[in-house]
């Protein structure tokens, strides 16, 4: 009698195991497509190439950071408007690890780790590790490295600010777009208001690399398109996918597509009435209800601003 | 003065078995390299690589490469209806020795455009101390560096220290021999295999580095055995 297997049968593993016998040198039977994984598939894969594209960006980044500032006679406390502006608008994607390495790529080459300083990285006394240092609360011990990094302490202020408002998340995972704006520390910000805008441009898509991809992004249009459709003979918003389809959260991986300027939230004209419904300047669907059956007309929503934001 | 005469012939001696080395390397990935390279004495090399006082100038140690024909066929993938010609997945090579012990950005942006200018493939760096870490993230994707224009064979970085010996001449270490695009296929097709069946060798090894194999190659791998001779197998390079 041969031994027993200690595993427990199931129906289908007796019924195959003959021809498991028989060719147990074949390929695997291909498993039938399962929907729900090939969604998964193409989102992980979605994901990965989003991710290449970041990491692309961060390095080529502190390729062109390294050189900044464009003047070797800028002022780090007055930077110029352009370089500002480029610097806040390259640095959105990098999560604190990659401007810390930025700073060390810069004092590599012998710079103030503060991207907009063109000063050369201090130079500490001695070449110990530690080192006492006058400050204005006595003499302190610190890392020769931590000395090393800034020209200044100013520079080191200046930089720290930006550090703190970098996003933990890595840029692949945020969701809509990249991140928020990075403010910057200057003395001439009535300069710097004028000449940048208040939110930073998005950066238009790359151009597709060949005719997969074209392929790809197709087919990607076609199923918004086609979701859109569904959504609209439904009597949905367009843009918002419903609760059933929602097993894959694609939406949120998706370009925002800007169709009309956002505009600020207002009270509806007529809203005397109301007033003292609202909570914050909300006012409660209810209450809305109430007041849109008396005025019986059944134009849109007026409260519905959000839809201009992205979905 | 006699201890800095002392360093810096060590230091000569160093250099010259990590010249010998990277020059095998090259040979046995498939690069046209005379065999005098590889051999080359160390009075030779000290008079070739050595300035007056005797220290070495790694700058002069830095050469080109050229693929052997068989090197090139095994880097072509087999024509399709769709691409009758296809382009070789390699080119010449450019190895650089550097001195310097702290490579960052700069170094790499510097030696990327190096390699786009003389129309490199692919650069070999042999450092004396690890890069940066921004950098070794610029190594991995090198050939999406450059707005996607970066060389499009890749960077590789070698340790001095690792090439000081040759640990594909340990008596331990079996032969490794990569396949073609075409000996791949033929090898899957009559074993009826996926190439994710096969074992694998990861691209970090350091045998698989001394080869440079990529993602997806197959080497087959040849031991000696006292009980059943000769004795090959495949792995497939993750
Ligand atoms: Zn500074």
């Amino acid at each position: 009698m041969p031994p027993k297997s200690i595993l427990k049968k199931t129906p289908a593993a007796a019924s195959t195991q003959t021809a498991v016998a028989v060719a147990a040198n074949a390929p695997p039977p291909p498993r039938a497509v399962n929907q729900r994984h090939l969604n998964t598939a193409v989102h992980h894969a979605r994901i990965y190439e989003q991710r290449k594209q970041v990491e692309a960006d961060i390095l080529d980044a502190v390729f062109e950071l390294l050189d900044f500032p464009t003047s070797p006679d800028a002022d780090p406390t007055r930077p110029s408007p352009s370089d500002a502006h480029r610097f806040r608008q390259a640095i959105v994607p990098f999560q604190p690890s990659d401007y810390d390495g930025l700073i060390e790529e810069r004092n590599i080459a012998d710079k103030c780790g503060y991207t907009l300083c063109p000063r050369p990285k201090g130079k500490a006394p001695s070449t110990a590790r530690k080192q006492f240092v006058e400050t204005s609360k006595g003499v302190q011990i610190v890392d020769r490295k931590r000395l090393e990094m800034w020209c200044s302490d100013d520079c080191a202020r200046r930089a720290l600010f930006v550090k703190v408002q970098l996003n933990e998340e890595p840029a692949w995972l945020r969701q809509g777009d990249y991140g928020t704006e990075i403010d910057l520390m200057v003395k001439n910000t009535e300069e710097h208001h004028e000449a940048l805008p208040l939110r930073l441009k998005k950066t238009a898509a790359p151009a597709p690399k060949d005719t997969e991809e074209e392929d790809a992004a197709a087919a990607w249009a076609a199923r918004d398109d086609a979701l859109a459709d569904l959504a609209i003979e439904r009597g949905e918003t367009p843009g918002r996918l419903s609760k059933v389809n929602k097993d894959l959260i694609t939406d949120k991986i998706k370009e925002r597509v800007v169709k009309f300027p956002p505009t600020p939230p207002s009270l509806p004209p007529q809203s005397s009435g109301q007033s003292h419904m609202a909570i914050e300047g909300h006012v409660p669907k209810s209450a809305r209800d109430a007041e849109q059956a008396k005025d019986s007309d059944d134009e849109d929503d007026k409260q519905d601003w959000d839809k201009a934001l992205p979905g | 003065m006699a201890e800095s005469d002392h360093k810096a012939r060590q230091e000569m001696l160093d250099m010259w078995r990590i010249y010998r080395t990277t020059k095998e390397m090259c040979r046995d990935r498939g690069y046209n390299v005379l065999p005098e390279e590889c051999s080359i004495s160390f009075d030779d090399f000290a008079r070739k690589f050595g300035t007056e006082s005797g220290a070495i100038a790694r700058g002069q140690m830095n050469f080109s490469a050229i693929p052997s024909e068989d090197m090139v066929r095994k880097y072509t993938p087999p024509a399709t209806p769709k691409v009758p010609n296809p382009e070789a997945a390699i080119g010449t090579l450019w190895v650089e020795f550097n001195a310097d012990e702290n490579i960052g950005m700069k170094n790499l942006r510097e030696f990327i455009h190096h390699l786009l200018n003389g129309s490199y493939y692919s650069g070999i760096m042999i450092v004396v101390k690890p890069l940066s870490g921004m950098a070794m993230r610029g190594i991995r994707g090198a050939s999406a560096l450059n707005g996607g224009n970066g060389p499009k064979g890749g960077i590789e970085v070698f340790l001095e220290q690792d090439l000081k010996i040759n640990i594909t001449k340990h008596e331990l270490v079996p032969t490794h021999l990569l396949l073609s695009t075409e000996e791949k296929a033929q090898l899957l097709k009559r074993y009826r295999l996926k190439e994710t069946q096969l074992p694998r060798i990861q691209v970090t090894d350091p045998v698989a580095k001394y080869y440079g194999l990529r993602r997806g190659q197959v080497v087959k791998i040849i031991r000696k055995s006292e009980t059943a001779g000769r004795y090959a197998s495949y792995r497939w390079a993750i």
